[in-house]
């Protein structure tokens, strides 16, 4: 799937990418020094990475102290992860709160997920995963049954247009949406408020009427619209469709979150 | 400039409820700090004090420098000033005892020390390393206010008198100055009194006038009776406060329920006082002063403290919702619903307050000192970042810091200047750091006890003498000998820079060679400003810092400096063991408000602060500590470096309020609170700040005169603070708030 909003838009190509925040930049010319690609010119005074060349090989990051060039992800093995997470046991204990596998798409990175599920439930940390349900239900089974809570996102009732947003079809999605309702597992059923593509009350309304009929829901979210994607877009040279784009205000949310109360499902807006 | 006398606002058939009145007086609270602010505000407490011109005191020096030293000067000034002070009365309010100024203030700032007992040698070393001495500070512990309550001025008076006849002259300078003093606060309550009286008289309006009736008649009876109701106690503790404040700004809290429960409880008993009341009165109690109070905490057979008081003291400190300085004592069988409300009142009014200690780590650190359970439990938290056992110690608490980052560059300078001799390299620069903080705290506490043995001869603690147990059957200064333990507070400041600091070197230089000890010192000198420098800095800068929680580079060498720290501050106790008054030096980690002081003068520093710059907080890292900002992690660094003798190195929070905007919310905020505590940390201050309010309040700090935030151990009006410190307020919120555009 691949929301043209996608606030973590640098997941999307599944590799670590270059990205580049020029507002950071110092200007030492480190970076031209390194470059095994000479992929970071000069354009029109502009210090542009060519990603026709760029390799993403990371040897600029390696001498960008000021945090201009930076990848968008490195690799963990699970016990680096799991020394991180034993940091913060104590709060997971007091609070009954525990790990969250989120993205980009926790579930591209599967056998990771369940390994690491597998080693928090040994030393007794919950999990949960945000996950955007847009693969076959047989391949995420498993892994779903290792999760203390799962969120999930219903983005659109319209096919096409969830197609035009997202690049997939929605029949997939809520069906596994469905499914995963039957596990036995609390579920968190999500749509992001996307101004112009999902914020429309029909749309709302419907998704709300559909979770109101699932199992093991603890409530419906409506997520305000978060522009961080923004700069993430503009850090890997994509476009940033959402640029004009604000969050809802209190007011807005709050009237919304009226217009589907009728649904009789619990909602809550963040 | 604000009014003295606050009568005739309202027509005379109007009546009030309760809290229509803590609203209107609120409303004038505001105003109040607005004209505080516009006559230049001020980085530390509120305090509670009026603006005024009516009254201006000027000081009777008694030496040639235009300072006044010792009992007399001191007793004939504040005798003085009692004489004239005006009486500030509000008809709205339950109580009156405003003060306007402190008269430690109105001395030449540079000559509050008597010249007499000079300390030059000493000087020069707390210049070189920047140490604030607390040499000349004053108060700094905290009361025993039930002294007070049991005995009322009158019985005070008394005692003095009796035992006066029982000493020889020796001590009569100490008694006939005290005696003198309390006549005198006898004769201004009275006063006081008099003058409310014929407010009330001339107050319009029938229920505020009846209210000021029975002020007046509360205050003639309060001149010298101990009081016998709620109200009557409050308001002697209005009166002490303000006679306290005005004397040398000296005044901290207690704990609230040990103080006022049993008058709450007779007065409901007896069917005079509701709980509407009571809040109302607690309300006024926290509008007349910002000092600290607790609330909570283990009784003697450890059993919680909480009581239907302190439910009643959250809703007053809710509904006045101002700098309000009130601390939770979190401990195991902390009432869980009151914890959740205080919880919720936090990110209600996002006013800083109330703040959490953690009585397991205070009081295992306490006891570390050889001090029993008893009189460790007794130690509450009545200052910005300090505890103190009421009326039984003598702490300068929060008035002695070591510039750990000052001492970090005289260290790298010595290690430079011998390079011939020794190559420089990271365990060099740990030795000369060992050599140098073993001087600047052997400095300080010489400093210390040169206080103790001079300051009654500086300014003798005429009013908080009073509140000590056993002192007046003593007749001496607190200084002297008059308190049962002398706890002196010792704390180190920049501790983050210096780790930080230790950090880069380290991995930069030793680790990766990427620069040499000589190319740092030139690009220090240079303040990274010449060719490279800013690619330098920021590589330093972003080197491992203190903050990661527990692995980083930073945070080790903070933990080795820690224990330096602590056991070089233990280390005085042997030291000074022949010394008469069995002094205890007691370490911790905290810069109150000199961050930017103690930055100032300090030069370029190896983790990429530029010199002038200022420190870090208390013991939070430094901005920009971990790209994500995560809070449990610096949590976890700080509870790591703690000394763990019963004083704070306190956590400052900047939270988002969105964090716990819903009952859900509230309980995993709690969880978050309690993890805190639970690993090891001792103080806990909270900032629930909108970052983008903040942002519009810095800009033009009047947009929202009410905001309040907690600056350091203290909380204060937004608005009040100078530039630069909202700037590090500011800084804070930005370090946890990584996606914040400025």
């Amino acid at each position: 799937m691949d929301c043209s909003w996608c606030h973590n838009p640098e997941t999307l190509p599944h590799r670590p990418v270059l990205m580049f925040y020029e507002n950071k930049c110092i200007g030492c010319g480190k970076c031209f020094e390194v470059c095994p690609e000479g992929a970071h010119r000069i354009v029109d005074g502009n210090h542009v990475v060519d990603r026709t060349l760029c390799t993403s090989c990371g040897t600029c990051t390696e001498s960008c102290f000021a945090g201009a060039l930076v990848m968008s992800s490195r690799k963990y093995t699970v016990e680096e992860v799991m020394n991180e997470i034993r940091q913060d046991k104590l709060y997971y204990d007091l609070s009954e709160g525990g790990v969250t596998f989120s993205g980009g798409e926790a579930t591209l990175h599967m056998a990771f997920v369940e390994a690491l599920a597998d080693a928090c439930h040994e030393e007794g940390i919950k999990v949960a995963i945000e996950t955007n349900m847009a693969i076959p239900f047989y391949h995420i089974e498993s892994m779903l049954k290792k999760m203390d809570l799962i969120m999930c996102d219903l983005k659109h009732v319209n096919t096409s247009i969830h197609k035009q947003f997202t690049g997939l079809e929605n029949q997939m999605i809520f069906n596994n949406v469905g499914r995963a309702s039957l596990l036995g597992i609390p579920m968190i059923v999500r749509t992001p408020l996307i101004p112009g593509a999902t914020d429309s009350i029909e749309n709302l309304h419907a998704i709300a009427e559909f979770v109101s009929k699932l199992k093991n829901i603890l409530y419906y979210e409506l997520l305000n619209f978060n522009p961080l994607g923004g700069s993430k877009r503009i850090a890997i040279d994509a476009e940033d469709s959402f640029e004009a784009c604000r969050p809802f205000s209190d007011k807005q949310l709050e009237e919304i979150k009226a217009k589907l109360e009728d649904t009789g499902v619990s909602i809550k807006v963040s | 400039m604000s009014k003295i006398h606050y009568i005739n606002e309202f027509d005379e058939d109007r009546t009030f409820t309760f809290d229509e009145r803590i609203a209107l007086l609120r409303k004038r609270k505001i105003v109040q700090t607005e004209e505080k602010a516009k006559q230049g505000g001020a980085d530390e407490d509120d305090y509670g004090l009026i603006v005024q011109d009516e009254f201006v005191y000027q000081l009777k020096p008694n030496h040639p420098n235009g300072s006044i030293y010792g009992y007399r000067a001191w007793t004939e000034n504040y005798c003085s000033i009692l004489a004239e002070h005006p009486i500030y009365v509000d008809a709205l309010d339950a109580f009156s005892a405003k003060g306007f100024f402190f008269l430690e203030r109105l001395r030449p700032k540079t000559k509050k020390w008597n010249p007499d007992y000079p300390y030059d040698d000493l000087q020069k070393i707390f210049d070189r390393y920047q140490i604030i001495s607390g040499i000349d500070n004053c108060h700094h512990f905290t009361p025993d206010i039930q002294i007070g309550l049991d005995l009322g001025w009158g019985g005070i008076l008394r005692k003095l008198k009796e035992q006066r006849a029982l000493h020889d002259e020796t001590h009569h300078e100490f008694y006939d100055s005290e005696i003198a003093v309390v006549e005198h606060i006898i004769a201004f309550i009275r006063r006081a009194g008099d003058e409310i009286e014929a407010l009330a008289c001339q107050e319009k309006n029938r229920q505020l006038a009846e209210n000021l009736h029975t002020m007046a008649a509360i205050n003639h009876r309060l001149a010298t009776e101990p009081p016998k109701t709620f109200r009557e106690a409050i308001q002697w503790n209005n009166w002490f406060s303000m006679l306290s404040r005005t004397y040398n700004r000296g005044s901290s809290g207690g704990q609230i329920e040990d103080l006022f429960n049993p008058f709450y409880e007779r007065d409901v008993a007896s069917g005079i006082l509701t709980d509407e009341e009571a809040i109302f009165y607690l309300a006024c109690m926290f509008l007349q002063d910002s000092r600290y109070w607790q609330l909570s905490g283990p009784d003697e057979h450890d059993n919680d403290k909480t009581c239907h008081l302190s439910y009643l003291a959250l809703d007053a400190a809710d509904k006045i919702n101002i700098a309000t300085n009130l601390t939770i004592r979190v401990h195991d069988k902390l009432d869980p619903a009151f914890f959740e409300k205080s919880v919720e009142y936090l990110f209600k009014n996002k006013q800083g307050w109330p703040r959490y200690s953690s009585d397991k780590a205070l009081m295992e650190g306490f006891m570390r000192c050889g001090y029993s359970k008893e009189l460790a439990r007794k130690r509450v938290a009545a200052g910005c970042h300090w505890m103190c056992i009421p009326g039984m110690e003598y702490t300068m608490n929060d008035t002695v810091k070591v510039n750990l980052a000052m001492v970090f560059q005289v260290a790298f300078q010595d290690m430079m200047a011998n390079a011939d001799q020794t190559r420089p390299s990271i365990d060099a620069l740990w030795e000369q750091y060992r050599k140098h903080l073993k001087m600047a705290v052997d400095a300080t506490g010489r400093g210390i006890i040169h206080h103790l043995t001079h300051q009654t001869k500086s300014q003798p603690e005429l009013i908080l003498n009073l509140f000590q147990h056993g002192l007046i059957e003593k007749g001496v200064n607190i200084t002297d000998g008059g308190a049962n333990y002398y706890n002196m507070c010792i704390d180190g400041a920049g501790l983050a820079v210096a780790a930080d600091s230790f950090a880069a070197c380290q991995q930069r230089i030793d680790k990766e060679g990427r620069l040499t000890y000589e190319e740092l010192t030139n690009h220090l000198d240079a303040n990274f400003e010449g060719e490279n420098g800013e690619y330098v800095r920021q590589m330093l800068f972003h080197s491992e810092r203190y903050g990661g929680g527990g692995d980083s580079l930073g945070d080790k060498w903070a933990v080795k400096i820690s224990k330096l720290w602590t056991g070089l501050v233990r280390d005085l106790v042997e030291q000074h063991k022949d010394n008469p008054k069995n002094v205890n030096f007691i370490p911790g980690f905290f810069s109150w408000s000199n961050t930017i002081l103690l930055g100032s003068i300090l030069k370029a520093t190896p983790n990429g602060r530029k010199a002038g710059e200022p420190i870090n907080h208390g013991a939070n890292p430094n901005g920009g500590f971990r790209k994500d900002g995560a809070v449990t992690s610096m949590c976890n660094s700080i509870a790591a470096i703690q000394p763990g003798y019963g004083n704070t190195a306190p956590v400052q929070l900047e939270i988002d309020p969105q964090i716990a905007n819903d009952p859900e919310g509230v309980k995993k905020m709690c969880a978050m609170i309690l993890g805190i505590m639970n690993s090891g940390n001792t103080l806990l201050n909270i900032n629930i700040i909108d970052a983008k309010k903040i942002l519009e309040a810095h800009k033009d700090p009047f947009k929202y005169p009410d905001l309040v935030v907690r600056v350091t151990g203290f909380t204060a009006f937004f608005s009040m603070l100078s530039e630069k410190f909202r700037e590090l307020v500011i800084e804070r919120v930005k370090a946890v708030n990584a996606d914040l555009e400025y």
